[in-house]
């Protein structure tokens, strides 16, 4: 079946199965690397990718769902402002550690502060509960998040 | 073979649902689990599959004389953000698994996929609300209270679709959520209870109180209900262990990864008699 959708700001038609989760065509079909599959069942976020400016994770979304939407991966992100702040301020608060869930991260933080551009600790901690990391103990994450609110002042 | 569709309109949906029976597939986010393969293989759906994301008819929140409309392809965020909605419902919507996950699922998913650890189930159920549903043979209204059957058991025909959830006006103004799970965010419920209700005097006019995730269905007592109604807070402060222990009779947990029907019950039953104590309070 011909599938439509716009991936990093390019316009992507593709001849997919509906049933197929985004993640592989993200990235086995698009070879968009960058986002990582951990759980496979919505729970870690190392998945999500931007579906019109919010974070999603793609494990869960059959590319049925992706018709006629934009995404955004990190490849896509790292071409923008945003993404400098939000990197300096993760590899400045030590952020990332062994780095499997830092694209989920940055995808989620970017979300969060489209959404909310000077979040609290605590609304941190609650919106982005969604990815999880095993290294960092989280408290260098959200510090991270608090820079880049702090840093990226009228770019979200 | 399975078959895929994708229809843009809610005519083709009926259409197609009267030919066959499929899983309907809003935002995906139980069925895309529950239909898991290895990583890099198409989910194993069983039999065929509906997408209906795709119909815009099915998105958006209005309001009219009967009540607020959240129409069934709504997203949590959406319904989360609207002003048109009940905060109790917001609040429960708020501890649905995450951010990430809310972004995409549908709240009428919730209640559809009918597990008993449905956050959201409960508080259809204690504000009243309506299913609509919509064949090629016509529209049928069902209460969310008698729509939950079992575990996963719902009262849809193969050929429905669910397109609208209703909250009519319901009479209270002060409200309770809580929702007990192993973590403060992104939890599956241990145990949820919803409560309602409304002082007048140093009376209770109106009391509602649904528990979940302690049985096959969301707990709701109409008859402790209508005792309750009219009754003095006095009274209720003297009845309040025996009211927590008529609750107690009709909730009936089980034991399971998450955690134990002792725990579950002990809980519940905390909550009830906190929920109680709230409203003696209330009413000095």
């Amino acid at each position: 079946m011909k599938i439509s959708f716009k991936m990093n700001g390019k316009d992507v038609s593709l001849d997919l199965d509906p049933s197929m989760r985004f993640i592989d065509v993200v990235r086995d079909v698009l070879h968009l690397n960058g986002t990582k599959e951990g759980c496979g069942e919505g729970s870690c976020g190392a998945c999500v990718v931007l579906m019109d400016g919010k974070s999603v994770n793609s494990c869960l979304l059959p590319v049925a769902n992706a018709i006629g939407h934009e995404f955004v991966t990190i490849e896509g992100l790292k071409e923008t402002k945003a993404f400098d702040v939000i990197q300096k301020a993760f590899a400045e608060m030590g952020g990332s550690q062994c780095g499997f869930c830092t694209p989920g991260m940055i995808i989620a933080a970017y979300s969060l502060l489209k959404e909310n551009a000077h979040p609290t600790e605590e609304e941190i901690r609650a919106k982005m509960s969604g990815n999880l990391c095993r290294c960092t103990g989280y408290q260098a994450i959200v510090e991270a998040v608090l820079r880049a609110s702090e840093k990226g002042e009228g770019l979200w | 073979m399975v078959e895929k569709f994708i229809p843009k309109t809610k005519a083709e949906a009926l259409d197609i649902l009267s030919k066959h029976d499929c899983y309907i597939l809003a935002g995906g986010t139980d069925l895309m689990v529950a239909k898991k393969n290895i990583a890099g293989y198409l989910p194993k759906f069983d039999k065929d599959v509906l997408y209906v994301a795709n119909i815009d008819e099915l998105k958006g929140i209005y309001k009219d004389d009967k009540g607020i409309h959240v129409l069934s392809g709504t997203t949590m965020d959406e319904v989360e953000k609207s002003p048109l909605v009940p905060s109790l419902l917001k609040k429960a919507i708020s501890e649905v698994a995450s951010t990430n996950i809310r972004h995409f699922a549908t709240l009428v998913g919730n209640i559809a996929n009918a597990s008993p650890a449905g956050d959201t189930i409960i508080v259809d159920v204690i504000l009243d609300a309506e299913l609509k549903l919509e064949s090629k043979d016509g529209i049928r209204y069902v209460k969310a209270e008698d729509f939950v059957q079992g575990v996963r058991k719902i009262d849809r025909k193969p050929n429905e679709l669910i397109t609208e959830i209703i909250f009519p006006e319901v009479n209270y103004d002060k409200e309770m959520w809580l929702k007990v799970g192993s973590r403060k965010a992104d939890s599956i419920s241990k145990v949820m209870v919803a409560g309602i209700y409304k002082i007048s005097g140093k009376s209770l006019e109106n009391f509602a109180l649904t528990v979940g995730s302690v049985s096959i269905k969301p707990v709701r007592s109409h008859d402790i209900e209508e005792e309750l109604k009219g009754m003095s807070l006095d009274e209720l402060k003297k009845h309040k262990v025996a009211i927590v222990e008529e609750y107690a009779k009709l909730i009936k947990p089980i034991d399971d990864q998450r955690s134990t029907a002792e725990y579950r019950l002990t809980v519940a039953k905390n909550i009830i008699g906190k929920f109680l104590d709230e409203i003696i309070e209330g009413g000095k």
